[in-house]
């Protein structure tokens, strides 16, 4: 026992001076209050931040960085509408191959250089070249060149009309740095000293740690309303979620939907949503049978309960998708739902010739209905247990299924494989444009592969092909009318819709936390938690 | 004794060309393809194809070995694709925060276990020894990760008392310590009580006390040192588990150390930084385990021949 005591005494000094290292964190915190600063805990490292060789490489946060490190000729909004930034206004010329850009004449790079015509002009050639460009190629190859007018006038050239230029450069990729910051330091120097245009610049940078902005004085639209924002990576959700509740952190990235509860026990917190832009499916390759008949792939749309894996898997934060596009994205039209009825499903199945055993296996000719069910594991919401949810709601109907799961780093090498190779005959997958073109997404997916290539030219690894839809992305591409473009997406959508080359399942919300006090925190459908606006 | 050693650090050198090499052909076999990963869901077949090229992974697999492994031993371990530059810098910018959590968590372990076991067997089966085996089951059954989790929910969020994540003063290391050293407090503890009961039984112990000296002084001068012996060590073979579980408790804890570095690295399939840090706790671990083999044949020279 006299142990025991002793402990007892041990812990109560213990305690005592634990207390007294709480009254001195406590100051802490008041102090970091007070010198006006915002701390961004994000789930993924910054390791670097230029727009070119390798675009801020770790998605999202990276690009986070980059939005309010650099300004851009044109910005996105919450809605990713189209904002003037650099350029003040511009004018589509009526052949729609080119758009002249008129530059606001005060705004200044953080080295103190001019943000001319000469500059942006330096930046779009820059991005043109593939060996710079390495990874957003595919939305910056339409372009020809840019010219400058005269000292505040850009006209940029595209190859066909380019219905999607505006949103290239107000992707993350259409960041403008500074020429002499380039000439200086080196081609290759913006990943670890940017120098650009935007409403902050860079203080310190510890890649794969820590991004310290602070207020650029001189910035165009006056200064910012922040002294300073930190970028701090805290790998696990848990961990995160902690620091917003002590109040160590003011924002936070990347909440798990079963973790959003314990958010909003405390009143002091914000839960930050808005539907994203990838909506979730299940890929059938459609040149194998039997999904080469639209019946039974109707069917397996018919199959799945996704209202109930919206509410069940992610706590009401997904939504059934309506469309091949997501609900925001650029040119989305809601073009159908398949309610859940498994009646429907085994008649459409009978249809296309299926009979049930007496061991309640489907079969045709003698060939059981057997299926190989592809899914990744963390690297979409959810990915795996959306899986397993489908592979249950398919043997309901009699389907054989063998469910693979993959490493999420190794999944895409199984989905862009030549036809003869592919290992799966049905494959989670989701496609996110972070250019939220709805164009692009449809092209990217949907468009025919050309004729003898082995592997699909970008990710339509169903095999989906259909001369009419070819036609209407085409046309699409290069209508610079808007009103035009969205009829020919909204027609497009509603075939491959009832084409279904994929099971159709849900739309995931981003979700992100705030404490209350902060303020004008966007969160955009493309992941991005924003904080160009954020103040206290 | 110089020839003991010279032997033993010559024997490190195969087995980490056999590690490097294993590695090597393990990411060779494993499907991820880092200019996939690199190039972003956006990316056509044909610039993958490009950045495949620029970084040099359309080689043979031979050469691409040979290069590796001809940098290793000139020091150079390559180029990493995630931080652009040398792994080493990046490691060595890492290194002190992971080597200061793992010093923290052994000396967690030799203050807490140590005398823990020693209470224990001094109290045999009294009620000190039953609640002191009753944790070390309870601290063994416990996932580090899980006690990481309940120790941040107490301590930052709702007492206040300790930061929950990142490394900002001194601090900052005691969760993640503890998290860590947990097991090996438990070991450590069972191991000190075990070998302690077993000493307190020899005849050198009874020997002392028919010699007049007093119960403390036989323990502290004579039955502890010979509990010390295969206490530490265990403590040194258990260092390079500790460098393993520093992986989970570092992203847990948000700890700017190698585990997080390793685990990313991983997810991009950064080849020459994975390497790195692979041959780097390789030979940690190889040196630590010969620094406990020196030491214990330098306390005990008949295993000097052996």
């Amino acid at each position: 026992m006299r142990d025991l005591d002793g402990m007892l005494s041990r812990r109560a000094i213990l305690i005592g001076g634990v207390a007294a290292m709480a009254v001195s964190d406590l100051r802490l915190a008041e102090a970091a209050r007070a010198d006006n600063s915002l701390i961004y805990a994000h789930s993924v490292p910054v390791t670097h931040l230029g727009p070119d060789y390798g675009a801020f490489l770790r998605y999202p946060a990276g690009y986070e960085v980059g939005y309010v490190l650099f300004d851009r000729l044109v910005g996105f909004d919450e809605s990713l509408k189209i904002q003037p930034q650099l350029a003040e206004r511009w004018e589509v010329a009526s052949d729609g191959k080119s758009t002249t850009f008129s530059l606001r004449r005060n705004a200044l790079f953080h080295d103190g250089s001019p943000v001319n015509a000469a500059a942006v002009k330096f930046n779009i050639d820059r991005m043109l070249d593939p060996k710079r460009n390495t990874t957003n190629q595919p939305i910056w190859s339409p372009i020809a060149g840019a010219d400058a007018l005269d000292d505040w006038t850009v006209r940029i050239r595209t190859k066909e009309p380019y219905a999607l230029l505006l949103n290239t450069l107000a992707h993350g990729s259409g960041a403008i740095v500074s020429p002499a910051a380039i000439e200086k330091n080196g081609d290759d120097s913006m990943a670890l000293h940017p120098v650009g245009a935007g409403p902050y610049m860079l203080e310190s940078f510890n890649p794969g740690q820590e991004v310290v902005l602070k207020a650029f004085a001189s910035y165009w639209g006056g200064k910012p309303k922040l002294d300073k924002i930190v970028f701090r990576y805290v790998p696990e959700p848990s961990t995160r979620i902690a620091a917003l509740k002590t109040g160590s952190v003011d924002l936070i990235d990347a909440v798990p939907p079963h973790l959003v509860q314990s958010i909003k026990q405390e009143a002091a917190l914000e839960v930050l949503t808005k539907p994203g832009l990838r909506p979730m499916g299940l890929a059938m390759l459609t040149t194998r049978p039997p999904f080469d008949d639209v019946r039974v792939r109707r069917a397996l749309n018919h199959a799945i309960p996704v209202a109930t894996i919206a509410e069940k898997v992610f706590f009401g934060y997904a939504h059934a998708s309506d469309s091949p596009l997501a609900f925001n994205t650029s040119g989305h039209k809601s073009a159908g739902s398949y309610a859940y009825d498994a009646k429907r499903a085994s008649s459409l199945l009978a249809e296309a010739g299926f009979t049930r055993g007496s061991d309640g296996t489907l079969a045709r000719n003698g060939q059981p209905f057997a299926v190989r069910l592809l899914a990744s594991e963390g690297l979409f919401p959810g990915d795996l247990q959306t899986a397993e949810i489908a592979a249950r709601a398919f043997e309901a109907l009699g389907i054989k299924v063998a469910l693979n799961k993959i490493e999420a780093a190794a999944y895409w090498d199984y989905l862009r494989v030549a036809e003869a190779s592919v290992a799966w005959d049905i494959a989670i997958f989701g496609f996110n444009p972070s250019n939220g073109a709805g164009s692009y997404h449809l092209d990217a997916l949907f468009h025919s592969n050309p004729p003898g290539s082995e592997k699909p030219a970008a990710w339509n690894i169903v095999r989906y092909s259909n001369p009419e839809v070819d036609r209407l992305i085409d046309e699409a591409k290069t209508t610079v009318d808007s009103a035009k473009y969205d009829g020919l997406l909204g027609k497009a959508q509603e075939i491959i819709w009832n084409d279904a080359p994929y099971v159709w399942l849900q739309v995931n919300d981003i979700i992100s936390a705030a404490r209350k006090e902060v303020r004008d925190v966007r969160v955009w459908p493309i992941v991005f938690t924003i904080v160009r606006d954020a103040h206290f | 004794m110089l020839r003991f050693i010279a032997v033993r650090v010559f024997r490190i050198v195969p087995i980490v060309a056999g590690v490097v090499t294993i590695i090597f052909l393990i990411f060779q076999l494993v499907p991820g393809d880092p200019a996939v990963l690199m190039a972003g869901p956006m990316a056509t077949e044909e610039q993958i194809a490009t950045l495949r090229h620029a970084i040099g992974l359309d080689q043979p697999i031979y050469l691409q070995y040979w290069d590796h492994l001809a940098g290793l031993f000139t020091g150079n371990f390559g180029y990493s694709l995630t931080y652009k530059g040398s792994p080493l810098g990046e490691i060595l910018l890492r290194l002190p925060a992971t080597l200061a959590l793992a010093a923290t968590a052994i000396a967690l372990t030799i203050c807490l276990g140590i005398p823990a076991g020693v209470l224990a067997a001094l109290n045999r089966d009294h009620a000190a020894d039953y609640a002191i085996s009753f944790s070390v089951v309870a601290l063994l059954a416990m996932p580090n990760f899980w006690l990481g989790l309940v120790m941040i929910s107490v301590f930052s969020v709702d007492l206040g008392w300790l930061p929950s994540f990142g490394f900002a003063g001194w601090r900052s290391v005691i969760m993640p310590a503890l998290a860590l050293a947990a097991r090996l407090i438990a070991l450590i503890a069972r191991l000190t009580r075990g070998v302690m009961i077993e000493e307190l039984r020899k005849d050198y112990v009874r020997t002392a006390r028919a010699k007049g000296l007093p119960f403390h002084t036989v323990v502290v001068r004579h039955v502890l040192r010979n509990v010390l012996i295969p206490t530490l060590t265990v403590i040194g073979l258990q260092t390079g588990y500790l460098l393993g579980g520093s992986i989970v408790i570092e992203r847990l804890f948000a700890w700017p150390g190698i585990g997080d570095l390793l685990i990313n690295a991983v997810g991009l399939r950064d080849y020459n930084l994975i390497q790195a840090i692979t041959v780097l706790f390789t030979v940690g671990f190889l040196l630590v385990n010969l620094v406990v083999d020196i030491l214990y044949v330098a306390a005990n020279p008949r295993l000097r021949h052996a």
